[in-house]
């Protein structure tokens, strides 16, 4: 791995006050409005508490918003010009691919390393290590398909504003994973159809072992296989779709 | 008194005007010094020629290259059956107006784009090995920089993809760019951005330099600057191809002069070459004012003359073969004080790409939709 290349690229993200306003610190924020500083965050959830499951939730969401800005800036550094300047360097797609996707997953541990801390610090408990560190683990490496994501937009789109648009529409997605508000009924069903909804509910897993209780009180448990499916084909449909907007641009060069 | 090469080598090169004088008069050394300053872009293509003899390696070899893209509107043919080959030494100008296949070719060249038929070759190997391997690299049109790296980081970044490189002070220094080192890209004028692709261009060390439209956007100063940089690399043996419609510069930095039109060369030589081809010589003579109508009739009998033309005592002669044309007139038919003129390399590049619209309109009209 070119470590030159990776630093710069870190360095870039890291200095920007606007990304990492979105990506660290508003996570944050949201987890200490609605999971620390709530009375039922100290409720018991599964193998901890509602203040741990309101962390992953939001550690998650923090996590796939810096992935999707990476890769949608990906795209639109590479379409703007970048990528001719790049092409002229022994740097192939697989080797910008590589660093970036490096990037994408350093930088999504910083908003999940600090709302984990945060949740350290304001009572977010977990019965074991295990729970900690396995659904931290699911957070990091799942996020990446939300690189993919980031990255479909750039391609069809074109444009910085594009990158932005697609942080954005996570935010609806998120609704939809039923990681701000707990979701029921119809919706809840309609729900695990969308993207961040298997994402979310298998870094909750290790907490959760598939419980869950909505709006109306009502605990129901979901087998493991559905947030599974979920992500699987979702990460299909956003590698199919990527690769078919690359080769578009290719064809238009 | 010692005359080195290059003073030798301008006087047979240049036009067959002016700097001929040089040859007769190159033993005063402050008149050779006088001209040495004027003829600066000439001088320096002397030192490039007699470095760039009959036996160089080929540099670039382009055969029966074509290139179509999709569009909502059908196929494009941006390049159309183009042979090409570029002798490793030649500083050689692509000119043309804008859709006329240029950047497509560079593309092509630098293995940025695959042609859709035929092959081309740099150094005898496919473009991509040969970028790999650093032995080309290029200036490409505005846009592909990113504008939150300061200018030395930009530079470490491009230079940390190469397994060795030049070093990032030194091609700073080359172009000019140390005072600039710790400045934002979006902070640097369109002058000071050319000059950081320049320096990004120098850091595999490339024996072949591809500029496409390098000077686009730099007011008069900048682009003077950069060719006089330019010039430094030619004089150091680099292979320089740029695409320019600019015909001055063409005309001044040129060895070799390929014309384009259309995705196809159009005319392919010295600019000599090209203003001869297009505009043929013109030959002028003062006879006597009684053999007049005679000479202008004896003159129009040649089958190489296309136009003859009097004012007063003058005549002018338009011919593919100005030779026979003053021969003629000196000799039998009692001219004076001659002059062979060649017309501009403006009317050469308007007759060229002008003629083919006319042979060869229903192609001409796609091409203008994309340009």
């Amino acid at each position: 791995m070119n470590t030159t290349f990776l630093k710069i690229e870190l360095m870039r993200i890291l200095r920007d006050p606007v990304t990492m306003f979105f990506t660290a610190l508003l996570p944050v924020f949201f987890y200490i409005i609605f999971g620390a500083s709530q009375d039922y965050s100290d409720l018991t959830a599964g193998n901890g508490n509602v203040a741990m499951y309101i962390m992953i939730s939001m550690a998650g969401y923090g996590a796939v918003t810096a992935t999707a800005g990476i890769g949608g800036m990906a795209a639109v550094e590479r379409m703007q010009g970048w990528g001719r300047q790049l092409g002229l360097t022994p740097l192939g797609d697989g080797g910008f691919v590589a660093i970036k996707s490096a990037v994408a997953l350093m930088i999504c541990c910083i908003p999940i390393g600090l709302v984990y801390i945060a949740g350290l610090f304001t009572g977010a408990k977990g019965d074991s290590l295990q729970v900690w560190l396995l659904s931290l683990l699911i957070l990091v490496v799942g996020a990446i398909m939300f690189a993919l994501y980031g990255l479909i937009f750039g391609l069809a789109f074109r444009s910085e504003a594009a990158v932005s648009a697609a942080s954005g529409s996570l935010v609806i997605l998120a609704f939809l994973g039923n990681i701000f508000f707990p979701l029921s009924g119809a919706l809840l069903t309609f729900a695990k159809f969308t993207p961040l909804y298997g994402y979310i509910a298998l870094a909750r897993y290790p907490l959760t072992e598939g419980f869950s209780v909505g709006t109306d009180g009502i605990v129901t448990e979901e087998a493991l296989w559905i947030p599974v499916v979920n992500v699987v084909v979702w990460t299909l449909i956003f590698a199919a779709l990527a690769t078919w907007l690359v080769r578009r641009g290719r064809g238009r060069q | 008194m010692i005359i080195n090469s290059p003073i030798v080598r301008i006087s047979r090169r240049t036009r067959p005007s002016s700097p001929t004088i040089l040859t007769t008069r190159a033993v005063d050394h402050d008149i050779r010094h006088v001209w040495m300053m004027q003829l600066r872009p000439y001088c320096w293509r002397g030192v490039r020629h007699s470095v760039a003899g009959m036996n160089q390696p080929t540099a670039i070899s382009l055969a029966r290259v074509t290139k179509t893209f999709k569009t909502k509107d059908g196929n494009f043919s941006a390049v159309r059956g183009l042979d090409l080959e570029i002798q490793a030494g030649q500083i050689v100008a692509l000119l043309g107006p804008n859709g006329a296949g240029k950047t497509t070719t560079i593309d092509m060249i630098l293995g940025l784009t695959a042609p859709s038929t035929g092959k081309a070759s740099v150094y005898g190997s496919d473009p991509r090995a040969a970028v790999h391997a650093g032995r080309v690299s290029a200036v490409l049109q505005t846009g592909g920089l990113l504008r939150d790296l300061t200018v030395r980081e930009t530079i470490q970044m491009v230079a940390s993809t190469f397994a060795s490189h030049s070093g990032v002070e030194h091609v700073m220094e080359r172009a000019g760019l140390m005072d600039l080192a710790r400045r934002k890209v979006s902070k640097c004028s369109g002058g000071e951005q050319q000059r950081l692709r320049f320096a990004l261009a120098l850091l595999p060390d490339p024996d072949l330099l591809i500029l496409d439209e390098p000077t686009a956007g730099m007011d008069v100063g900048a682009r003077r600057e950069f060719w006089k940089t330019m010039q430094v690399e030619a004089a150091a043996g680099r292979t320089i191809i740029f695409a320019t419609h600019y015909l001055e510069e063409a005309d001044a930095f040129a060895q070799r002069i390929v014309l384009m039109a259309r995705g196809n060369i159009v005319a392919d030589g010295s600019t000599e070459e090209i203003r001869a081809q297009a505009s043929g010589r013109t030959v002028t003579a003062t006879v006597e004012a009684d053999a007049l109508d005679e000479v202008v009739a004896s003159l129009e009998s040649m089958a190489e003359v296309n136009n003859v033309s009097t004012d007063g005592q003058r005549v002018t002669v338009a011919s593919t073969d100005s030779d026979a044309v003053a021969r003629r007139l000196l000799t039998d038919l009692g001219g004076r004080d001659l002059e062979i003129t060649t017309g501009s390399l403006e009317s050469a590049f308007v007759s060229i790409t002008g003629d083919q619209v006319d042979s060869d309109s229903s192609t001409g009209n796609d091409s203008e939709a994309v340009a």
